[in-house]
């Protein structure tokens, strides 16, 4: 019998249930030998077997299974351009809310800025502020202020530090650690900046978005970063999602309450989020775009179980274009999506998408 | 990222709660402000609606229950509490603080 | 084995030339474990080592790649960072310098790069990390490597290319910028500089599929599967 699936850029492929089981076996397999974690059991990929081979356009989960849905990049998804997978329709912040509060099911949402970076809303707080407390006025559900820590900003030619990766190209591995160390300090004093001035003006709480996208430094500096906002505001939520599976090590042995964090996998990561200060945690697992859908789905359940089992905290996890199984494809085939979305929560137990 | 109508809807579709459609918000509120896992925030959320948990993601249940609990529907209503009242109830029936209404508190003059 | 080796050579009993090639599997071991250590004097040491049991500079240079190509893969796998590459590749720079004048002695092309290669990210993209780590792979894997940055113009592409290049690689981390890979490649095909070099293509949102669609010749799903790639079209 052939299954029509797709492959990790989107694309339908024909694969037999052995071929697909294969696949889940081979995916599994890699993440437990990359995360040093134990493989899904026999009987879970049995389960991502049958949930891929459901004959039915869409699946879901069984009621009573339901988890919190949380959504990034606030109002940028209607009004963003293809950049964002945003449809380019403009519209006002408080609309756009709304809408994902009362026609998209949305459980939580944030305000964006347009660079939806951390360091470009420092000039213009005060707007984002004002925006936060009308906003505040009307909605009801849980609403953020969201925004990438992005260290990327902060090295030569957008910031004052000189890039690490170029320095390390010419060998001046000194200098390299030293501009590392240094944006990461610079960012932890941003976000605090940003994230306590969101939170006065009303916001229930921050959402760090693409932790980790210019590696260990920038993970260091966010977690800085959330420690601060925890001490100057205890009550607030705040949620650390995060950029790939592993910390990549551009630093290489910067630390975070003393622990090299260059390396780290979602399940290691999530302790040092919830030392910091995280109220939730969004792992991440990357997809492979020449790999079938049923390889990608293993191995990311594989990692993200890993994550929920070990956690304290709440795992919300990243279930957008390109990640969580889900292909790397702007518009994202309704049937791989749905049948990410019930293998995370149904075998990795996820709190939250 | 991915387009809203592939993205948003299909998990909402798939594996959502819902928001003010049921008691989505209300399950997000204490997995963020107490950090409880979703069995427990759903369990929490159920008893103090007086529900059961199979029921606070369940439509037919909720519209009425938030309407008569004055916390927000998702269809609009005229008079119905939104926004910042809404919020306030929510507070009292979850027992929780709601930054944005101690902030709106904080606005008022005696 | 070795380019142009009877591959009946050993099973028959092979010349005493061959059989002390053979004898280089300690060596080889030595050179790939030092490598990987990503240890300079280490690496320095194994390369002594290799010259003086008389291992020809290619071989250790080869073997030296070789382990570099699993440098990329462990860093890609978490389990190793970018000190640990660019620390391996300066080992391997040393031993380029040491073994040098034997290389250019027996080596027609005189122990010249693999090629030439001209990176950079697209116009209207600021992402660089990715890019950057892409060249510092080819650079350790042999080839020149020119790192024009990130958001560069089209036609600096261009000018590059025809300056002199084997290969153009092009990186885009978003679905807006990607386009512009097509457009250097239309440009590159009015100049007429097309055939002349092999386009490489990733970021993010790049598949296979897109490689194929615009014309690119080499998608790389990673640094090091780029590399990989690069390689296999030099060998």
């Amino acid at each position: 019998m052939s299954v029509i699936t797709r492959l990790g850029d989107g694309s339908r492929v024909e694969m037999t249930r052995e071929q697909i089981m294969a696949d889940i076996q081979d995916g599994t397999a890699d993440a437990a030998d990359m995360g040093g974690m134990p493989a899904l059991s026999s009987e879970d990929m049995e389960r991502i077997c049958e949930i891929i081979c459901d004959r039915n356009r869409i699946v879901g989960v069984e009621p009573g299974n339901e988890v919190v849905l949380t959504y990034d990049i606030g109002q940028l998804d209607f009004t963003g351009d293809n950049g964002n997978s945003g449809n380019g329709v403009d519209m006002g912040r408080l609309e756009a809310a709304l809408l994902h509060e009362r026609a998209l099911g949305s459980d939580t949402f944030e305000l964006a800025h347009a660079d939806y970076s951390i360091k470009p809303v420092k000039p213009i707080i005060a707007n984002e502020m004002q925006t936060m407390e009308e906003i505040q006025n009307e909605i009801v559900i849980p609403y953020f202020y969201g925004a990438m820590p992005n260290m990327g900003l902060y090295y030569a030619p957008d910031g004052p530090y000189g890039n690490p990766a170029d320095l390390m190209r010419e060998f001046k591995l000194e200098e390299s650690f030293a501009a590392s160390e240094a944006a990461s300090e610079h960012m932890a004093r941003d976000i605090e900046y940003v994230s306590t001035r969101m939170v006065k003006a009303g916001a229930d709480g921050f959402n760090f978005d693409t932790t980790a996208s210019a590696g260990d430094a920038d993970f260091v500096g966010t977690l800085k970063g959330v420690e601060a906002l925890r001490k100057a505001c205890p009550d607030t939520y705040i949620n650390v999602g995060m950029a790939g599976e592993s910390v990549m090590g551009i630093h290489g042995s910067i630390e975070y309450d003393g622990q090299t964090v260059a390396g780290l996998y979602p399940h290691q990561q999530v302790k040092l989020a919830q030392k910091a200060g995280a109220s939730v945690f969004g792992p991440v697992c990357n997809t492979n775009t020449s790999k079938s859908l049923a390889w990608n789905l293993s191995r990311a359940v594989t990692f993200i179980k890993t994550c929920v089992d070990e956690a304290e905290i709440p795992c919300h996890v990243n279930m957008g274009m390109g990640v969580g199984g889900i292909p790397m494809c702007e518009t994202p085939p309704i049937d791989a999506v749905t049948r990410c979305s019930k293998a995370m929560v149904e075998i990795a137990h996820v709190d939250g998408i | 990222m991915g387009d809203t109508a592939g993205m948003a809807v299909p998990h909402f579709m798939a594996s959502g709660m819902g928001g003010i459609r049921t008691t989505g918000d209300l399950v997000a509120r204490m997995e963020y402000a107490k950090s409880m896992k979703v069995g427990e925030a759903k369990a929490y959320v159920a008893k103090k609606l007086g529900i059961d948990t199979m029921e606070i993601a369940d439509e037919y249940v909720m519209r009425e229950l938030r309407e008569e609990l004055r916390i927000g529907t998702v269809t609009g209503i005229p008079g119905a509490p939104r926004g910042i009242a809404a919020k306030m109830n929510i507070e009292n029936i979850l027992d929780i603080k709601v930054n944005s209404c101690e902030k709106f508190r904080e606005m008022l003059t005696r | 084995m070795p380019r142009g080796a009877n591959p009946n050579a050993a099973r028959k009993g092979g010349t005493t030339q061959e059989k002390t090639k053979m004898s280089f599997d300690n060596e080889k071991k030595s050179l790939h474990d030092a490598l990987v250590s990503c240890k300079i004097p280490d690496i320095d040491k194994a390369v002594q080592d290799a010259k003086a049991a008389g291992m020809p500079a290619n071989e250790i240079i080869d073997t030296l790649g070789d382990a570099m190509s699993d440098v990329g893969v462990m860093f890609e796998r978490g389990k190793l960072f970018l000190p640990h590459v660019l620390s391996a590749a300066n080992g391997m720079k040393k031993a380029m310098d040491l073994l040098g004048p034997e290389l250019a002695a027996s080596d027609a092309s005189g122990g010249a790069s693999r090629g030439t290669v001209v990176m950079g990210t697209v116009e209207g993209d600021v992402h660089d990390i990715g890019k950057s780590i892409c060249s510092t792979m080819l650079q350790c894997a042999g080839f020149e490597v020119h790192d024009m940055g990130r958001d560069v113009p089209t036609p600096k592409f261009i000018e590059e290319v025809k300056g002199g290049c084997d290969f153009c690689g092009m990186s885009a981390l978003m679905t807006t910028t990607m386009t512009v890979m097509k457009d250097i490649i239309d440009n590159l095909e009015k100049e007429g500089l097309r055939d002349k070099v092999t386009v490489m293509v990733g970021g993010a949102p790049i598949t296979q599929a897109y490689c194929e669609k615009i014309g690119a010749d080499i998608y790389g799903e990673s640094a090091s599967e780029t590399t990989r790639k690069a390689k296999e079209l030099t060998a």
